[in-house]
């Protein structure tokens, strides 16, 4: 059964999208639990993308390809966990603040988080707080993040966070900030939880509040 | 790996210039005439038809005879590595980079206290130089003043031949030590025809300018080129000093002097791969010195490197320097001007690229990784930038359509590793990555790279039982042998 795995690993890490979905087939063929094929193939995968990142032997746009090879087996996986949840090392809630409509950073955080195995909800720009809100709410993360390219804008995380105290939610989640302007003083002074200076850093920063 | 690149984009001159400067160097050799200290020079360019006065020592050699040596000498040289893969092939606009000196002071790495060389840089060195990606030579750059003066040819060598498969060069101190350094590279190799065959070592010898074939440099272009192994010939007049101030005047000097090296070296072997060569640069006239890192030793380098391409001669030159005595802005601006019009000159082995400072004096660890990134610019400039329908990527473009992104496009994990120089030392980090790495500049971050590649690099080792009849016939080399 076991025999898979390793298989799977090193093709979801070369990025080998095709050879993923047919081992993760036959695999499934062969009966193998898909949980496990999740958790002990596409996962670890993942863990050596992660560590190759941040050892700078791997780029960005390498990362992505492997985090699109997993996603193609796990298209396959996912229809047989019958109601079982995906195993995910958490959800994260992603938005850019009202009045900025800058995207790419923050889709970047979320391939990036999504590759690390996060679920990641992406509200979009232009985000107001209430839809800020509503997402802490209705979808229960663990992580919100918020991210601001502009001056003007990035007051607007204040706001967000100002709200979730009022309506009394502000400590289910821990929140986290980013963007060009966003330093580690202005995230402290806003009341955030974390804040990270670049995509790949965001990784190791939900980690780290999560284990917390 | 090293992978050569064309160069060639800059020109300096036009077709009339070109010529202008060919006639000023025919005229030069034939009526000024080069002075020629060493008797066995004179006897072979008397026998072979050239104008000699015996008295003032003055050779005259003939446009005939120097066409001829032009026509006789290969216009490709392969500078061979220990390992195939390393071999240099030398041609029309292909460039390489690697160091030279010779200096006798480094700056202590452990330290950073300027101190005399020893045999231990001609080895480490020679290791960093075989990690280095960008640097494709090993011209033996350091003087071991550990070891008596008899012996020190022979350290160099063996040093450098057991430290990097790269291509190996170095000038020579004594006869008896060039002909150490020929012995040891042909028990390497298996046999003076192995060495031959693939000579994994060449020899520089030079010309003293103005004009002048000095005796004792002359004799050792002699015992090379009878021996059939590379050599470089090149020269060194000082704009303003030891050739006239104008560029023009010192290129044609410069090139009326190797190619009177070149006619040697034809006369005794015809075929004898050569290659011509510059070191020149200027006389600073505030402090009346030599200088390493100015522009215009560049230009001159640039212009001889056309000049080269035109009589389809490779071409050993220098550039990528600085005078500065730390590693600081000027180090890096100097050697990157220099570096990047070297590159784009086409010149095919431009030496002294890699770790010096202060007019060629001093070696640095440091300064060799930080030129190695440099180079790695250099290399990708020259490399240039590729059209092709794939490139083009109309298709990518299309599919991602406007306010698209394309940073998770497959066509950028493609090629951007190809695309994009990666550097190893430029920080890019934010400021606050940067603090909590520890806020290292550029030298910090070298240092660091220099340190990992000392602690684990090892050169593919020569056959030990080699190795172990190497030093015990030559009990004169010093220092350990790395496992």
């Amino acid at each position: 059964m076991g025999k898979y795995f390793e298989e799977i690993s090193q093709n979801v890490i070369t990025a080998k999208q095709d050879k993923v979905k047919e081992l993760t087939q036959q695999a499934i063929d062969d009966g193998v639990d898909p949980v496990e094929i999740i958790n002990s193939g596409f996962i670890p995968g993942m863990n050596v993308v992660g560590i190759r990142f941040k050892a700078g032997d791997m780029f960005v746009p390498e990362v992505l390809m492997s985090a699109r090879a997993m996603a193609a087996g796990m298209d396959l996986v996912k229809p047989l966990l019958l109601g079982r949840e995906v195993p995910s090392r958490g959800k994260v809630v992603l938005g850019t603040v009202k009045g900025d409509l800058h995207d790419i950073g923050k889709n970047l955080v979320g391939m990036m988080l999504e590759s690390a195995g996060y679920t990641v909800i992406n509200l979009g720009v232009d985000v107001p707080a209430t839809k800020f809100l509503q997402a802490v709410k209705d979808s229960k993360p663990d992580i919100l993040g918020m991210s601001a390219l502009l001056t003007t804008t990035m007051l607007g995380m204040k706001d967000v966070i100002e709200l979730l105290k009022e309506e009394g939610v502000r400590e289910q989640v821990k929140v986290i900030i980013g963007g060009a302007p966003i330093s580690k003083e202005f995230a402290d002074k806003i009341g955030a939880d974390g804040y990270a200076p670049d995509a790949g850093s965001t990784t190791e920063l939900c980690h780290n509040l999560i284990a917390r | 790996m090293y992978s050569a690149l064309e160069g060639g984009q800059l020109r300096l001159f036009n077709d009339s210039e070109v010529n202008a400067i060919h006639s000023g160097v025919v005229r030069l050799l034939e009526e000024v005439g080069m002075k020629v200290k060493s008797r066995q020079a004179l006897e072979i360019f008397e026998r072979s038809g050239a104008v000699v006065d015996p008295v003032s020592e003055i050779v005259k050699i003939p446009q005939t005879m120097l066409a001829k040596a032009i026509k006789t000498a290969p216009s490709k040289v392969i500078i061979h590595g220990r390992e195939e893969k390393n071999d240099a092939v030398l041609e029309k606009s292909r460039v390489h980079f690697g160091t030279g000196g010779t200096v006798m002071y480094a700056l202590d790495f452990k330290s950073g206290e300027r101190r005399t060389t020893n045999t231990q840089d001609v080895r480490d060195l020679a290791r960093l130089v075989d990690a280095l990606e960008n640097i494709a030579f090993y011209v033996i750059h350091t003087y071991p003043a550990d070891v008596a003066e008899k012996d020190v040819d022979v350290n160099r060598f063996y040093w450098a031949l057991t430290n990097t498969t790269k291509p190996i060069m170095g000038g020579m101190y004594t006869m008896q030590g060039l002909r150490e350094a020929i012995k040891i590279s042909e028990m390497v190799a298996g046999g003076a025809d192995k060495l031959r065959e693939r000579p994994f070592v060449s020899f520089i010898t030079l010309m003293v300018s103005p004009l002048v074939m000095d005796w004792h440099y002359t004799d050792f272009l002699i015992e090379v080129a009878k021996k059939g192994l590379p050599l470089a010939v090149p020269s060194e007049p000082l704009a303003g000093a030891t050739s006239p101030v104008t560029l023009a005047a010192t290129i044609t000097t410069n090139l009326a002097e190797t190619l009177a090296g070149l006619t040697l070296t034809q006369l005794v072997n015809p075929g004898t791969p050569t290659l011509i060569g510059t070191t020149s640069s200027i006389m600073d006239m505030k402090t009346g010195t030599y200088v390493a890192g100015a522009i215009e030793s560049s230009l001159i380098n640039a212009g001889i490197a056309q000049m080269a391409q035109h009589y389809d001669l490779p071409l050993y030159a220098t550039g990528g320097q600085s005078d500065s005595k730390v590693h600081d802005a000027q180090a890096g601006y100097e050697s990157a001007a220099q570096a990047m019009t070297l590159g784009l000159s086409g010149a095919n082995w431009i030496h002294d690229a890699a770790g010096l400072l202060e007019c060629c004096t001093t070696v640095s660890y440091e300064k060799t990784v930080i030129d190695n990134e440099i180079l790695g610019n250099v290399l990708r400039v020259l490399r240039g930038v590729e059209v092709t329908e794939d490139t083009l990527a109309i298709e990518v473009i299309r599919k991602e359509g406007p306010a698209g992104n394309f940073l998770a496009n497959p066509h950028t994990a493609e090629h951007f590793r190809s695309e994009f120089f990666i550097p190893k030392i430029s920080d890019r980090w934010n400021r606050i990555t940067w603090k909590e790495n520890g806020s290292l500049d550029a030298h910090a971050r070298a240092h660091m790279m220099a340190e990992k590649i000392l602690e684990i690099h090892r050169a593919t080792p020569i056959d030990p039982k080699t190795r172990n009849e190497i030093r015990r016939m030559f009990p004169g080399i010093r220092g350990e042998d790395l496992e």
